[in-house]
């Protein structure tokens, strides 16, 4: 057995290899590039009819380039305004409900008894709320709101079926209140990242049909040649993401340790096949949108996305170093885990190189200041996850707070960043009005660095601390558990910070749109700065 | 200052939301490639190293298995030195007045039976070898020693010391050990020659039994259902004072010894909360009470090397030191194999591998700090991982304490 | 990269291969494991409290899954030895963890067989362990007046009980405790059997 196994690991680190030599070989020939002047394919404005946008001042012939195309004027965002601002809006509700729940859960750690009277109350189960919540309630429908949103634009097309995402929106929320209610009672599957009930899920992959559909009818009648990086996460993700859904939750079949491994490859692509092209392609968008210059390099893209699918596909086992699975797997996972060094770097060049040239920007736009903070986020989550992987770190930090600490680099300092600021470039796109008190973006925005700092170095170290006393035979397990208690406590309190910042968020875009629509919706932004001023 | 850029962005070049987000042509900076090229090297070189672990892992796992790592001893006279000689001496001529010799000894050299009956069961009484009477407390080595190796060291002090050639297999071993399944230590040579071999001649008959004094019922009740958060102590502790796991093995600790535990728990000098709660709730009387119904318990052994420890070396500790790194003997104080000496040193012998491992880490660690002069604190300290783990081990290979000590009666 | 359906295809191409070596291989290698001779299936009771352990999410806070000695001192503490996978033949929905807020429950039957002393500890941890950060599980006991016959009684320390009145254990508290009581891996691992042997390569253990 060991022969064959040891020659199946090779083959397979041999295939990742080669694919990836491929394509930079393909890349640096030129082989997949295309000449993108000719490929864009814009519309004159005014070709196609948008009464909305009748007021916009002097679209004159500047705005016709080969770079150039107005989604407003061809009335693309209308057409998908309701399913986003359902998504979005629904998205904003489960946060702020998701957010209460996680800092219910970061007290219970250092006040055990409190609320322990009830079962749905316990720690197990609100931690697990939170869990749930914010990936399919939070970052989920957000980030397909999102998609929505940017892939028409792209796409220089307006969405077909626009009515199907609200009906998808409609299902999602009700399979994600009915998980929720589920987990509260007791009733789980009983696996990280999989607890909602395989009955629910079959739920929320109908609603998801109603997201993947309209989207890939509108890439294939999309109106221009080339598909942007954006465009490539995006269908990347709706491909990945049924597909590790359906196999995970299929019911009956998996058991035993065997189970664990599906396990983690389901939950560790969750990350990497879904929320993480959700975000880098949305970060992909907005960066160079709001800026006004484009990305570093083409080349940069293709080697980090195709990476990105090679690499980040195979490192879930991770999560089981040291553990009761072959040894094989967990390598595979660990090399493959250090080879996202490889996509991330090409994506750090790409956007920060960006960013970093255009810096006045990131001073004035609050939004692109999410986002770009989100993308550096990303980056650095990156790094640590590699590092993360190898033994030697992984023997300190398995098993400890500190791995918590890194989710939410990942899920929160990159996903959630990316998406606030998304949020806030959308919303007077969406409405036609301004956010109603543009202080409290500033507010929220600083709450959340400031609460997030808090959050992740208090568990980095307490982690790194809790790991350390555990691997000491001569300090009793105890020790790990006191040793641990004060950076749970400053936790907690970076926690509230960010749902304090969380609230003030969702109470900003009620009010935004509690102002109604205006009768004709304007491009006014609040946050765009042209780009003859770099 | 959102106000104020909003006013900036009149734009002369319309309106920046046509701007359409492209990327630019640029190679791919070269530093990347190297990256990427150091990366793959290392993952293949990862790949190699790694696929090597799993032989040793195998191999880590099959040292588990065997039976004792004694069983690698292939021969008698190996497992005579490593488990008799000790207290028979290597040239098995025993120590005057307290250990019998084999040689020349008239329970060496009668039935075959007759030694593998006292190597299964012990033995807890008076025999008489030469003339001589000896309060025997010989272990019982059914629980330490497979059939295999007990014939072998059967057969190599008989053919030693007992002139007799024959060679006694390990069938006859199995058939010897049902023989009297679930007995207890043999009362003496008196009831050897009665039930055995009627060859060993007159033998001095055994006192009258001892156990009474033990089997108060108030203690019984402690130990068996318990009092409030006095839970009872064979839930943890096993039904004959076993122990298991990180559980202690209670069976034929001294009297003494327990009782300054129990008592070092409550004033937290050594530390276990569960075991603070019990014996906060206990009375002195109590105490004492529980002390000595396990003080007089017999069990047989149910450790097993179980920490991967290098047992030789633990051998070695145990027996001689290691004066490079300031570490005495562990029998020079607890007694030879390890079976105590009362009231202050715990018997070790038999004792559970994660519980000596754990204790001797506590000591370093300031959990446990409760013997005199800070003596274990020095010991424990000087001991590394892996001896630690190394002489836990080996004091799980041993026969458990073969009786009550003689101060007790 | 102006074509959705290669894009598509080649995306999840990539997938399934990925799928191929992260869940079908190590799967059809660990189905091909036989129980760890001394495994044995769970019991109603144990069942039943199996599930009582996965719906208040025990499994975040707890392991099932001691590490190798040549890695971490999981043994010393009376963990267990190194689990393997043919250990976990029974268990479904699988509960090994991956957060050490408390310690590794693999072997917790054999380490802390005591009935009575699960049920104080479930009841009010931090009668035990004043640093516990452990939730109390009041709910999955009741408190009477008078304990009725074949009640599982909890024995408390003064600070912690009711006065006057008795706290019992209701079914899904006594199931749970059985449970917790069968989980006892201490029988050794047949040299093949299969987990991570990635930290025995350092030669000497630790």
């Amino acid at each position: 057995m060991s022969v064959t196994i040891g020659l199946l690991l090779a083959l397979s680190f041999l295939v990742s290899l080669l694919a990836l030599a491929f394509l930079i070989w393909a890349v640096t020939n030129r082989q997949l590039q295309l000449h993108q002047g000719q490929a864009y394919t814009v519309f004159t404005p005014g070709e196609a009819g948008t009464p909305d946008d009748a007021t916009l001042p002097g679209d004159d012939a500047q705005s016709v380039g080969p770079h150039h195309y107005d989604a407003e004027r061809e009335g693309i965002d209308a057409v998908s305004r309701r399913p986003v601002m359902i998504l979005i809006g629904s998205g904003i509700a489960w946060l702020a409900i998701g957010s209460i729940f996680g800092l219910m859960a970061s007290l219970k750690l250092h006040w055990p008894d409190w609320l322990t009277d009830v079962a749905p109350l316990t720690f197990g189960r609100v931690r697990t709320l939170h869990l749930n919540l914010v990936i399919y309630g939070w970052l989920s429908m957000t980030g397909i709101g999102v998609a929505l949103w940017i892939a028409p634009r792209i796409f220089h097309t307006a969405l077909r079926h626009p009515r199907l995402p609200v009906i998808g929106a409609v299902l999602w929320n009700i399979a994600v209140a009915c998980g929720a209610l589920a987990i509260a009672s007791g009733w789980t599957d009983g696996e990280e990242w999989l607890e909602i009930p395989w009955q629910i899920d079959g739920l929320l992959a109908l609603a998801g049909a109603f997201f993947v559909w309209p989207l890939l009818h509108t890439a294939l009648r999309r109106n221009v040649d080339h598909i942007y990086v954006t465009g490539w996460y995006y269908l990347g993700a709706l491909c990945w993401f049924p597909v590790l859904f359906f196999i995970a939750n299929l019911p009956g079949i998996h058991s035993g340790v065997q189970e664990a491994t599906v396990n983690w490859w389901f939950a560790h692509n969750v990350l990497g096949l879904w929320l993480t092209p959700l975000g880098v392609g949305a970060a992909y968008y907005f960066i160079p949108k709001i800026i006004g210059k484009p990305i570093y390099s083409y080349s940069l893209s293709l080697l980090g996305f195709w990476a990105l699918a090679l690499f980040y596909s195979q490192v879930g086992i991770h999560h089981l170093i040291g553990g009761p699975v072959p040894t094989w797997v967990v390598t595979l996972s660990i090399v493959h885990s250090v080879m996202m060094f490889v996509p991330v770097i090409a994506v750090a060049i790409n956007q920060h190189v960006t960013v970093a040239r255009n810096l006045w920007a990131f001073k004035a736009s609050i939004p692109l200041r999410f986002v770009s903070l989100g993308a550096l986020m990303y980056t650095l989550a990156s790094f640590q996850g590699s590092i993360e992987a190898l033994r030697a770190v992984n023997t300190v930090t398995h098993f400890t707070q500190y791995t918590v600490g890194h989710a939410h680099l990942g899920a929160y300092g990159f996903v959630s960043f990316v998406l606030f600021g998304a949020v806030y470039h959308m919303g007077p796109r969406l409405t036609g009005r301004q956010w109603p008190a543009p202080a409290l973006i500033a507010v929220h925005f600083w709450l959340v660095v400031v609460g997030f700092a808090i959050y992740f170095f208090a568990l980095t170290i307490g982690g790194v601390l809790q790991g350390l006393a555990m691997l000491d035979a001569t300090r009793p397990f105890a020790d790990s558990v006191t040793v641990l208690a004060p950076y749970l406590e400053a936790r907690s309190v970076g926690g509230a910070l960010m749902t304090l910042g969380h609230l003030i968020f969702a109470g900003h875009f009620v009010a935004l749109l509690a102002q109604g629509r205006a009768p004709h919706a304007t491009t006014a932004p609040t946050d765009t700065v042209p780009a003859t001023q770099a | 200052m959102i106000r104020r850029k909003r006013t900036q962005a009149a734009p002369p070049d319309g309106p920046e939301e046509t701007f359409e987000p492209y990327e630019e042509f640029r190679r791919i900076p070269l530093p990347v490639y190297w990256i990427a090229i150091a990366l793959a090297i290392w993952g293949a070189v990862t790949l190699w190293d790694n696929a090597q672990a799993v032989g040793v892992g195998r191999q880590e796992r099959a040292e588990q298995i065997e039976e004792t790592p004694a069983a690698a001893l292939n021969s008698g006279a190996q497992i005579f030195e490593a488990r008799c000689s000790t207290c028979h001496q290597p040239n098995a001529v025993g120590v005057r007045s307290a250990i019998p010799p084999l040689a020349g000894s008239r329970f060496v050299a009668a039935d075959p039976a007759v030694v593998v009956q006292i190597l299964l069961h012990g033995i807890d009484g008076p025999i008489d070898v030469g003339g001589r009477t000896f309060d025997a407390h010989m272990p019982s080595f059914a629980s330490v020693l497979s059939d295999a190796e007990l014939a072998r060291v059967a057969t190599h002090v008989r053919q030693t010391w007992g002139g007799d050639r024959q060679e006694i297999t390990a069938a006859f071993v199995r058939v010897q050990r049902a023989r009297f399944a679930g007995r207890g230590a043999w009362r003496g040579g008196e009831e050897l020659a009665r039930v055995v071999d009627p060859a060993l001649g007159p033998q001095p008959s055994a006192g009258p039994a001892v156990i009474s004094a033990f089997a108060d019922p108030a203690v019984l009740r402690l130990v068996n259902q318990g009092r409030g958060e006095a839970w009872a102590c064979s839930s943890c502790h096993g039904a004959a004072g076993q122990g298991g796991a990180n559980i202690p093995r209670l069976a034929g600790l001294p009297e003494g010894y327990i009782v300054k535990q129990l008592q070092d728990y409550v004033t937290g000098r050594r530390r276990n909360e569960s075991m603070q709660t019990v014996a906060g709730a206990l009375t002195d009387a109590e105490r004492r009470g529980l002390a000595r119904y396990y003080s007089g318990l017999r069990a047989p052994s149910t450790a097993k090397p179980e920490l991967g420890g290098d047992v030789s070396r633990g051998e070695q500790l145990a027996l001689y030191g290691d004066w490079s790194r300031n570490l005495p003997a562990c029998f020079s104080c607890h007694g030879p194999s390890g079976f105590g000496v009362a009231p202050g040193f715990p018997s070790l012998a038999a004792q559970h591998p994660a519980y000596t491992a754990s204790q001797l880490a506590a000591w370093v660690g300031g959990g446990r700090n409760n013997s005199d002069v800070q003596l274990m604190n020095e010991v424990a300290r000087n001991l590394s991982d892996a001896d630690r783990r190394a002489v836990a081990d080996y004091l799980a290979t041993l026969p458990p304490v073969p009786a009550v000590t003689q101060e007790r009666r | 990269m102006n074509r959705v359906i290669p894009l598509g295809i080649l995306a999840l191409a990539i997938l399934a291969f990925a799928t191929l070596m992260l869940v079908i291989l190590p799967g059809i290698q660990i189905r091909t494991e036989a129980p760890t001779p001394g495994l044995r299936p769970y019991s109603e009771a144990e069942l039943r409290g199996r599930a009582v352990y996965v719906s208040e999410g025990c499994v975040y806070c707890h392991s099932q899954q001691p590490r190798s000695l040549d890695q971490a001192p999981d043994g010393e503490r009376g963990w267990g030895r190194a689990s393997v996978a043919s250990d976990y033949f029974y268990d479904q929905p699988h509960q090994l963890g991956t957060m050490r807020t408390g310690p590794d429950l693999q072997n917790v039957g054999a380490r802390l067989p005591s009935e009575a002393w699960h049920m104080t500890h479930l009841y009010q941890p931090r009668a035990l362990y004043d640093w516990s950060v452990m939730p109390a599980y009041p709910y999955l006991f009741e408190v009477k007046d008078k304990a009725a016959p074949g009640d599982v009684v909890v024995a408390l320390p003064e600070r912690y009980a009711p006065e006057g009145k008795v706290v019992v254990a209701k079914p899904r508290a006594r199931d749970l405790v059985a449970y917790l009581r069968s989980l006892d891996r201490t029988f050794p691992a047949p040299p093949t059997a299969v987990r991570d042997d990635g930290y025995s390569e350092q030669g000497e253990p630790r």
